[in-house]
């Protein structure tokens, strides 16, 4: 028999809640205001593949603002499917995925791009672009959205210190090893200021102190009021993490573990 | 305490954004490499094509309308017959303004002078003789009667052959139309080329910066940010193509310029009634940069249109 679900105090899941409390909760106008302060919200989100017959089944999911979470579970679970949804890079066949109170999934061109604004995305392969300089890759994101250049230069050496690279500024990604990769990775993420910080794999290709260093940075971050959410199968990293752990399997969210306790 | 002389914010945005689309627009040319000097060639010989067929079709035009003012018949007739007698039967012709007679031995003198030779006796020892008839030139009263009194003179026995420049000009004028069909057929396939060649050319810029390009998505650029360097990058093949095009346009008229000064004098003042007016020649150029603009903007919005309308 499945243990019951132990939700904390700012994050929780709903699994196979009826269709009245569902209409009890949407009605609530206390419940409308609260979800506008959520960072990420998911209601009834069905999202299915035919090609290769995975499937996301009517998750109901919540992260509030300011939580650090882990998501985990194995390979093809669809952590990353999980992490393109809120980010809007795919769209859920049924269902609501709410980022600060906007619906994602009817969001396109100009005003998608608008929210991704507010929120940085860390990849596992870094998707850093080889012929730019650390500076350059992390200036990017503010040139490309048009921020005059000493605003740029002004944010830039910051970013960089928080994430331990200020002398690596004009290094190039080859000449980085995979844990400077990453955390230029996270500088580019968060240089724009962003509410919500989403990290896909992020320890994935890289050695434990990487790892440790990593899970280092985005803990300083959510320190700084950013909330994280953290997809990964790296069980030294959650135990390290101290923090909440949803697990993903058969198309389904769960949570398996609260700080305090053992991630199983 | 003294003001900032610093510019405004939206000032320094604008600026910044100025400079962030050219400088990708130029870093999308680096990355076009020999593909860049495919699509700007295509277009310089498009335009370069465009523009000799308007300014032909100007130029022919111009003549037409030139010749149209004459309303002059021109009666050549059987070989050694002498035109002073029909001269003057002619002449009392109510129709009939004025006949002049140009001797056969006048318009030989004139011809070999205008070829350039000045040994007469020589010129017509080697034709054995004189090749010319008498020739008259009559004038109508007004250009309606000249075919009626084109036809009445060929009925004349002393005439061999008349002609006159309405004839001349239906020949110019179909001999233009045809050309300039022929023109247009090519200048349309070629702009189908250019805009194939520039559409392939931003596709591929496109896939060699698809990286840079979903990293640019990811953090919250907008589609028209993003695309609007590669259509901007279309616009310059236009520029640059439309550049070259008058270039080689002023070369091409220096060397026909060149080779006038030796021709003969007939061929230098039809040379000069070629000349295109002050305004045609300020706006062919204009329509050059202007067509080749088109062009460009037109095969790069066909390469990013999925893109940018979805």
């Amino acid at each position: 028999m499945m243990n019951p679900l132990v939700l904390p105090q700012s994050i929780s899941t709903q699994v196979e809640r009826s269709q009245s409390e569902r209409a009890e909760a949407t009605a609530s106008a206390a419940a409308a205001a609260a979800a506008t302060s959520y960072a990420i919200h998911l209601r009834d989100v069905t999202k299915s593949y035919r090609e290769t017959g995975f499937s996301l089944r009517n998750l109901n999911f919540v992260v509030k603002q300011g939580d650090f979470l882990f998501i985990t579970g194995p390979s093809g679970a669809g952590k990353s499917t999980l992490m393109k949804l809120v980010y809007g890079a795919e769209r859920p066949d049924r269902g609501e995925v709410r980022v600060g109170g906007q619906n994602v999934a009817n969001l396109s061109g100009h005003r998608l791009s608008l929210l991704r604004r507010r929120l940085g995305v860390v990849f596992q392969d870094y998707k850093l672009i080889a012929r730019w300089t650390v500076a350059e890759n992390v200036a990017f994101v503010l040139r490309s959205q048009g921020v005059p250049k000493d605003e740029i230069v002004r944010r830039l050496n910051p970013t960089l210190k928080l994430v331990g690279l200020q002398n690596k500024a004009d290094c190039f990604p080859t000449q980085l090893s995979g844990g400077e990769q990453q955390r230029a990775s996270i500088a580019r993420a968060i240089v724009g200021s962003p509410r919500l910080l989403l990290a896909d794999e992020p320890t994935g290709n890289l050695d434990q102190d990487n790892s440790l260093q990593v899970l280092s940075i985005l803990k300083k971050l959510n320190s700084l009021g950013i909330t994280v959410v953290v997809t990964t199968h790296d069980l030294h990293l959650i135990r390290m993490g101290q923090a909440p752990v949803a697990r993903l399997q058969n198309g389904q969210l769960k949570m398996i573990s609260t700080p305090g306790s053992e991630a199983s | 305490m003294r003001r900032s002389a610093l510019p405004s914010p939206a000032l320094k945005v604008t600026f910044t954004q100025m400079q962030y689309l050219a400088q990708e627009t130029l870093r999308g040319l680096q990355r076009g490499g020999w593909m860049n000097w495919a699509a700007i060639s295509t277009v310089t010989v498009l335009l370069f094509l465009f523009g000799i067929s308007l300014q032909t079709s100007w130029q022919v035009n111009s003549l037409l309308q030139n010749m149209g003012s004459q309303l002059e018949i021109s009666a050549y007739l059987r070989p050694n017959l002498s035109g002073e007698t029909l001269q003057k039967q002619l002449g009392q012709l109510q129709t009939i303004a004025s006949v002049e007679l140009l001797p056969r031995d006048t318009a030989w003198k004139q011809l070999v002078a205008d070829l350039g030779a000045t040994d007469l006796q020589s010129a017509t020892e080697a034709l054995g003789q004189n090749p010319l008839v008498d020739q008259l030139k009559v004038r109508a009263r007004s250009g309606e009667q000249v075919p009626k009194l084109a036809q009445m003179l060929s009925g004349f026995p002393e005439i061999e052959h008349v002609s006159y420049l309405n004839e001349v000009m239906q020949n110019l004028v179909q001999l233009n139309q045809g050309l300039g069909w022929m023109g247009w057929g090519v200048i349309g396939l070629l702009t189908l080329t250019a805009l194939a060649v520039i559409n392939t050319t931003i596709r591929l810029i496109v896939v060699t910066r698809h990286q840079e390009i979903e990293v640019m998505q990811l953090v919250g650029a907008t589609t028209t940010w993003i695309y609007l360097p590669f259509l901007l990058q279309g616009l310059t093949f236009g520029l640059l193509g439309g550049g070259l095009a008058i270039g080689f346009m002023a070369i091409a008229h220096h060397f026909m310029a060149q080779l006038l000064i030796t021709q003969p004098a007939f061929l230098q003042s039809l040379a000069q009634n070629l000349q295109l007016t002050t305004v045609q020649g300020a706006l062919l150029p204009l329509l050059l940069v202007g067509f080749g603009s088109f062009v460009g903007l037109s095969g790069s919005f066909l390469a990013v249109r999925r893109f940018l309308v979805r």
